[in-house]
C-alpha cells in the first residue's frame, strides 16, 4: 500500500464498516446552515467525523460534524453534513482529506454547497448562486509534494465546475420554477468578515459571491478528477453603502441559509434523480 | 491565552500609577510622538515574557506608559511584522496585551507608499478601511474570551473618531487625505504592476503593517483610528534608474511625525 493513501484508506475502510459496505456514486458537501438535505437520505448510515481515522472536528456554528451514507435520488449518495475550514486553524491537507477519503469511496461526482455574501449588486439575501468559477485568496491545498496517485502535479482549472451539470441545473431549476443566479466565488480565508474595501476589490476583480470555504475542496476534487457542481445560498449581502451601525452577524447568516436550503436541496435531489 | 495574561500582568506590575486607557502603535519613523508623553515609564519588549523584539529599520522597541493629553496612555515603539518571520500571533500579541490592561481605543499609524497620484511624499492620510493579503491573524482556534469567531469588519476604523480628526485637521488648516490602506506582507517593495493592481482595485496608500493589529484590535471590541503617512509616491510611473530606499523613507516619516503627534494628541483629548 502506497504511504500516501495509506491514511485516506483506513479512513475508507472505517467508513464501508460503518455503511453496511455500500458503494457511494455522489458526494455532497452541505455548508453553513444548509446541513438539512441530510434529513432527506433514506436508510441512512450516520457516522460522526470524530469517529473516522485522520478526520479533524468541525468547529464552525451551524455544522453537524457526521457524514451520511444512504439514498438520494435513487443514488447512492455519502453526504458531508459540516466541513473544515482553513480560519478554524486545519492545514490544508486536513480541509480537504474528506475530498479524497470521499474519491476512495467510490464517488464520481461532488456537489459542494455554501452560504456566501453577495457581492453582486444585484443579488438578494436568500438567491441561490450556481457557481460558474471561482477566484482563490486561500493557500493553494495541493503546495507540497504532488500525490500522484490522486491526479498530475499541476491539473487545469478551465473548467472546475461541470458544464453538463450546470446546463442540467439550469433547465431543472427553470421546470421547477426556482430562479438561479450564475456567478463567481471568491474564496478569502476568514475568519473576520471582508472589509467594504475588500468587497469593492472582489468585486473589481469579477467575483459575485465571497465565503470561507470551498474552493480548497474543489481544487482537490479536479485534481482527483471528481466532476464537480457547486452552488452557494446568499446569506447576506457583501455591499459598501451600509450604515455606520451595520454589523455583520454569523447567526443571522445561518438562519438565512436555513430558509432557502429547502430550495437548495429540492434542486440536488432532481439533479441527483438525473445524473 | 496563558502566554498574553502572563504578559500582560508582566506589565501590570511594571507600571505605576493608573492602567492605561488608549494605546497608541508608532510606524516606522513616527517613534517621536513618544517624546510628548509625560512621566514616562519605559518598558523594553526584551524584559517582558515570551515577548519578541522588534528588528525594522526606524523602529525602537518599548512600551511608554504616561500621561498625553490628559489621559493615560500605553504607546508602541517599535512594532512586528509579518515579514520579520514572526507567526501572526506574534505580530499581534502586543495590541492583546494593551486590551488586557484596559486599552479600548488603539491608534496606529505607519509609513506608506501613496498609490493614489494624487497623494505625495509627506502627506497624511486618515486610514478609512483597508484591504489585506497579508494571513489573517485570527486563524486558529477562536479565543472566545477576546471576541467572536467572525468578527464583523464593516467600519473597521471608527466613523465618529474619523469625523474628529477632520474636524482638527480643518481648525489648524491642515488637509488630510482620507483613503484606503492596501496591506501586503513585504519585505520586498511591489513592483509597478503590483502598484497598478492594488490603486485599480481602490488601495490609496500601501504598507506591511498595520491591518493585522487592527483586525486583533477589532475582534476583542476596541475603537480603531490610523493614520499613514505617505513616505514615497509608489503611482507606477519610475524612470529606469528608481530605487526605493529605507533610509529616504525614514526621513519623510520624520518630516510629517510632528503634525500626525498633533492630531492624536487632540483626538485623545476629546474621547
Amino acid at each position: 500500500m502506497s504511504e500516501i493513501l495509506a491514511p485516506y484508506l483506513k479512513a475508507v475502510e472505517y467508513i464501508r464498516s460503518k455503511s453496511n459496505g455500500v458503494t457511494p456514486e455522489i458526494g455532497v458537501i452541505l455548508g453553513s446552515g444548509l446541513g438539512s438535505l441530510g434529513e432527506q437520505i433514506e436508510n441512512p448510515s450516520i457516522i460522526p467525523y470524530n469517529e473516522i481515522p485522520g478526520f479533524p472536528v468541525s468547529t464552525a456554528i451551524g455544522h453537524k460534524s457526521r457524514l451520511i451514507i444512504g439514498d438520494l435520488g435513487g443514488k447512492k449518495v455519502v453526504a458531508m453534513q459540516g466541513r473544515f475550514h482553513f480560519y478554524e486553524g486545519y492545514t490544508m491537507e486536513q480541509v480537504t482529506f474528506p475530498i479524497r477519503v470521499l474519491k476512495l469511496l467510490g464517488i464520481k461526482v461532488l456537489f459542494v454547497s455554501n452560504a456566501a455574501g453577495g457581492l453582486n449588486l444585484s443579488y438578494r439575501v436568500g438567491d441561490l448562486m450556481v457557481i460558474k468559477d471561482q477566484i482563490n485568496m486561500m493557500p493553494n491545498p495541493l503546495i507540497g509534494p504532488n500525490a500522484e496517485e490522486f491526479g498530475p502535479r499541476f491539473p487545469d482549472m478551465t473548467h472546475p465546475y461541470d458544464v453538463e451539470l450546470r446546463r442540467l441545473a439550469f433547465r431543472l431549476a427553470r421546470e421547477m420554477g426556482i430562479h438561479l443566479q450564475d456567478g463567481v466565488y471568491v474564496a478569502c480565508t476568514g475568519p473576520s468578515y471582508e472589509t467594504r474595501a475588500e468587497y469593492k476589490f472582489f468585486r473589481v476583480i469579477g467575483s459575485d459571491a465571497v465565503g470561507m470555504s470551498t474552493v480548497p475542496e474543489v481544487i482537490v476534487a479536479r485534481h482527483c478528477g471528481l466532476r464537480v457542481f457547486g452552488m452557494s445560498v446568499i446569506t447576506d449581502l457583501a455591499r459598501e453603502d451600509m450604515p455606520d451601525d451595520y454589523v455583520t452577524d454569523g447567526e443571522e447568516i445561518v438562519k438565512a441559509a436555513n430558509q432557502a436550503t429547502s430550495k437548495m436541496t429540492a434542486l440536488f435531489e432532481k439533479m441527483i434523480a438525473a445524473i | 491565552m496563558d502566554t498574553l495574561k502572563s504578559a500582560a500582568s508582566y506589565v501590570a506590575d511594571f507600571i505605576s500609577g493608573p492602567m492605561p486607557e488608549v494605546g497608541i502603535v508608532l510606524g516606522s519613523g513616527l517613534g517621536s510622538l513618544a517624546d510628548s508623553i509625560e512621566n514616562p515609564q519605559v518598558l523594553p519588549y526584551s524584559k517582558i515574557p515570551n515577548f519578541p523584539v522588534s528588528t525594522a529599520v526606524g523602529h525602537k522597541g518599548n512600551f511608554i506608559i504616561g500621561t498625553l493629553s490628559g489621559k493615560t496612555v500605553i504607546a508602541m515603539q517599535g512594532r512586528f511584522h509579518y515579514y520579520e518571520g514572526y507567526p501572526m500571533t506574534i505580530v499581534t500579541m502586543a495590541v492583546r496585551v494593551m486590551f488586557l490592561l484596559g486599552v479600548r481605543t488603539l491608534f496606529v499609524s505607519n509609513a506608506a507608499g501613496g498609490i493614489n497620484p494624487e497623494y505625495h511624499i509627506g502627506d497624511l492620510m486618515i486610514i478609512n478601511d483597508h484591504i489585506s493579503l497579508q494571513p489573517n491573524p485570527l486563524i486558529g482556534p477562536n479565543l472566545d474570551e477576546l471576541g467572536p469567531r467572525f468578527p464583523d469588519m464593516t467600519r473597521p476604523y471608527d466613523p465618529a473618531l474619523i469625523r474628529k480628526a477632520r474636524e482638527i485637521a480643518n481648525k489648524l488648516g491642515w488637509s488630510l487625505h482620507e483613503g484606503v490602506y492596501f496591506g501586503d506582507t513585504g519585505p520586498s517593495y511591489e513592483t509597478p504592476s503590483e502598484y497598478r493592481f492594488y490603486r485599480t482595485v481602490g488601495g490609496d496608500v500601501v504598507g506591511m503593517s498595520t491591518i493585522p493589529e487592527v483586525i486583533v484590535a477589532r475582534h476583542c471590541g476596541m475603537r480603531v483610528f490610523g493614520m499613514s503617512v505617505v513616505t514615497n509616491e509608489a503611482s507606477g510611473d519610475f524612470a529606469e534608474d528608481y530605487q526605493n530606499d529605507g533610509e529616504d523613507v525614514v526621513k519623510a516619516a520624520d518630516a510629517a511625525a510632528s503634525k500626525l503627534t498633533r492630531i492624536f494628541k487632540e483626538l485623545i483629548a476629546s474621547l
